[in-house]
């Protein structure tokens, strides 16, 4: 992979996302769409669609835009930063990554090309209900008879299953984890919506009972891990963008509150805590812009730069999140203050995913496993 | 001149007289005959400023090709060069002195003869660095000095002190102030070692009993000292943090091999909290290097100012991870448990960065008033006859 875009195009691409969202997904948007029933806002997905984005991953010889990581991050602020309600993630992200790392010429063929016009939503089941995104925490079994396979188990914290065309599953077979392509209206399958924290997600359990099964491609769990870490630099950048949006408004805030005939930003109290999440926030972008450009350029570092990323944005994040509320005061603890639509994000972010203890061990598992002294002081 | 001409000329000059480092002092603070005689040579072939105007041991060289000079002498490891980038007193001096004190002082900081201290911080200001009270009164072509200064590096072996002191009483705090470049060896100046919570003593208190100074010393003009300071700050704010001190030992500085050698690197606990002192670090590097492409891109960035509060976080919280891994062992000190003093000392030693330079507190101030646009802090001091000012 290259960067295929000039950073002039890059900045035109933000700039123009930055200004659908600010057209078409504002907070009353938002607020109308998570109380649907699929949770989609399907005219910004239309649109989103139509300016490439569905298919930013997807390679042009399949319909789509051909970009990689670096663009995708940086889109992914602006959508993280206005909370849009879309299938960005499980379809254009997880999905189509799957499918490219799969290597299945004839797959992609078939599904890539909806995927990118956003006609098709896809999504993919890869972890049960430990909700690890770890292979071995797998629970649905292939079992592979004369070329036909069927799967029988269990997969859980499936992003947007209920709207989805495409259903891909991950499964274990006698040579590891593979994976697969279900109908998702077949009648083995049961599809539960899981009650939500976050109400902008949508999240099932999906119960499989014999269900036919197509192999998609040969590759086992290092496709499943390219995907994911394209999953990651997205969540790392929507992140970052929500970490900044909700910062920016509580500083705003704290600029225009008065109490005790100032304003609330002249308190040291508020001052200091403002400082401290100002260096989390940049910290944040730093990470998820570092992520995607090692990925982009196939970095050896680039593995524990999506590591770092995974558990340093999701931790600024929450952090920023639920410190924004107590800067607010009051007005951040009801329901129309958008301060806890942020809080509940980060909250699902921090696990969906993959929790950050677990990117935090895989970062030092791959640093302590170098020669180099790279935890040393300079 | 083409750059290709420079690039022969200081290489060719090189060729001819740097004979190797030898037993040239390499410290920042030591001098010895050897340094002197080569900073000399470098002086007079006028390689210590290149960028300077030729009428003050220049070249009138562009930055390009002051770092062309920099870059050869690097390339042979030849001190002595890019003066006009990192010689504190000689920058101040050439931006505000007079042509008098300029020929007086300028060869000799260059040729490193003449060396200097920073007296600037008094026990009654620290934070508030405006607030001196060292006093500096005239009496005819010389300045009478009384008070005292604290924290102050090399004061011992200086010849002189660049000192901001009190030359007017009646008016606000920031209007009264003057610098002066202060002789350090006579009869009035007395140094005294400051031993830190570390142990050690790297600075000096510094008494003033009738020291005097002559008024030709004065840099800036009368009641000019806090903009001549702003000047020298910025100078020694350009030239600090790539120094930051490690241990005695150096037994504890790879935080994960100090977790392996105590046999601690499988416990998940601390492997988490190692993963996280980790990624400050790494953090803070990714901060640093898109502030580089910011500016490089022309837009400002904001992350400049975080730096120092970033790392003052990294220090502690890696000598807090540091304790955690070595736990009880941290009972100990001295030479016989080297682990034990390097972590104790880093411990300590973190306070360095989250005290000197202004705490983090008064950095957090000014990240929320200049970056985030927060009201100032009320100056409770301001408009008020400095006399009148509260103390303690």
């Amino acid at each position: 992979m290259a960067i295929a875009t000039t950073l002039e195009e890059r900045r035109a691409i933000a700039e123009t996302v930055r200004k659908l969202m600010a057209d078409e997904n504002g907070e009353k948007r938002v607020r109308a769409v998570m109380e649907t029933q699929d949770g989609i806002d399907r005219p910004l997905w239309s649109r989103l669609a139509e300016m490439g984005i569905a298919g930013l991953l997807v390679p042009s010889r399949f319909g789509g835009a051909g970009l990689g990581p670096v663009e995708l991050e940086l889109i992914a602020e602006e959508t993280g930063a206005a909370l849009a309600c879309t299938p960005f993630l499980s379809s254009s992200v997880l999905t189509a990554g799957l499918l490219v790392a799969s290597q299945d010429e004839a797959a992609c063929a078939r599904l890539l090309p909806g995927i990118a016009a956003g006609t098709t939503i896809a999504t993919a089941a890869l972890t049960a209900e430990r909700g690890s995104w770890k292979p071995e925490d797998v629970a649905v079994a292939a079992q592979e008879t004369d070329g036909a396979a069927v799967l029988t188990g269990t997969a859980s914290y499936v992003t947007h299953a209920g709207s989805a065309d495409v259903l891909l599953v991950v499964a274990t077979t006698p040579d590891g984890p593979a994976l697969f392509e279900v109908a998702p209206r077949n009648p083995g399958i049961t599809i539960a919506a899981l009650p939500t924290f976050d109400r902008t997600l949508r999240l099932d359990r999906i119960t499989f009972n014999r269900v036919p099964a197509t192999r998609i491609g040969k590759a086992g769990w290092p496709a499943m891990e390219a995907a994911l870490r394209l999953t990651l630099v997205a969540r790392a950048g929507e992140q970052a963008g929500g970490a900044r949006r909700i910062f920016d408004m509580t500083v705003e805030y704290a600029r225009t509150r008065i109490q005790f005939g100032r304003p609330i930003g002249g308190f040291q109290a508020i001052k200091h805590m403002a400082a401290e999440l100002l260096l989390e926030a940049e910290s944040a972008t730093s990470a998820a812009r570092d992520a995607a450009l090692q990925l982009a350029l196939e970095e050896a570092g680039a593995g524990e730069a999506i590591d770092l990323a995974a558990f340093a944005c999701a931790d600024a994040f929450a952090k920023i999140a639920a410190t924004a509320i107590q800067m607010h005061g009051g007005i951040a603890f009801t329901w129309e203050h958008p301060a806890h639509l942020y809080l509940r994000r980060a909250r699902a972010y921090s696990y969906l995913f993959g929790s950050s203890d677990l990117y935090r061990e895989r970062f030092l598992t791959k640093i302590s496993a170098q020669p180099h002294n790279v935890s040393a002081a300079p | 001149m083409t750059n290709d001409d420079l690039r022969r000329e200081v290489n060719d000059w090189l060729a001819a007289h740097w004979g190797g480092a030898g037993s040239i002092a390499q410290g920042m603070w030591d001098t010895n005959a050897e340094m002197r005689a080569w900073y000399t040579k470098v002086f007079e072939a006028r390689w210590s400023v290149p960028s300077w105007p030729v009428e003050w041991f220049g070249r009138n060289l562009s930055d390009e090709q002051t770092s062309i000079v920099i870059e050869a002498f690097a390339r042979v490891g030849a001190p002595g060069t890019g003066q006009d980038r990192f010689n504190l007193p000689a920058n101040t001096l050439l931006a505000l002195a007079s042509d008098a004190l300029k020929d007086a002082l300028i060869p000799g900081l260059l040729k490193r003869e003449i060396t200097t201290c920073l007296l600037y911080s008094e026990p009654s200001a620290g934070s508030d660095l405006a607030g001196v009270r060292t006093r500096a009164e005239r009496d005819g072509d010389r300045f009478i000095v009384n008070g005292q200064k604290v924290w102050t590096s090399g004061a011992a072996t200086a010849d002189y002190g660049m000192l901001i002191a009190r030359t007017d009483w009646e008016v606000p705090k920031h209007s009264g102030l003057s610098f002066f470049f202060l002789p350090m060896k006579q009869a009035g100046v007395e140094v005294r070692p400051l031993r830190q919570i570390t142990g050690e003593a790297h600075f000096n208190e510094v008494f003033f009993t009738n020291a005097i100074v002559p008024a030709a010393n004065l840099v800036g003009g009368l009641n000019q000292g806090w903009r001549v300071l702003q000047t020298a700050l910025a100078y020694e704010r350009s030239t600090m943090g790539a120094n930051a001190r490690k241990s005695r030992h150096g037994s504890a500085d790879d935080i994960i091999a100090l977790a392996r050698a105590a046999g601690r690197l499988d416990d998940p606990l601390l492997r988490q909290d190692i993963a996280r002192v980790i990624a400050l670090r790494r953090l803070n590097a990714l901060n640093n290097a898109r502030a580089k492409a910011d500016l490089e891109q022309g837009t400002s960035s904001s992350i400049m100012s975080l730096g120092k509060l970033a790392m003052s976080r990294i220090l502690h919280e890696e000598a807090r991870v540091r304790t955690a891994i070595i736990g009880v062992e941290s009972l100990l000190a001295g030479e016989t448990h080297p682990t034990a003093d390097d972590v104790n000392f880093l411990a300590l030693n973190a306070y360095f960065t989250s005290i000197g330079g202004g705490t983090d507190q008064i950095q957090k101030n000014i990240i929320s008033e200049r970056v985030l646009g927060l009201p100032k802090e009320p100056e409770l001091d301001r408009n008020v006859p400095f006399k009148q000012v509260r103390s303690g």
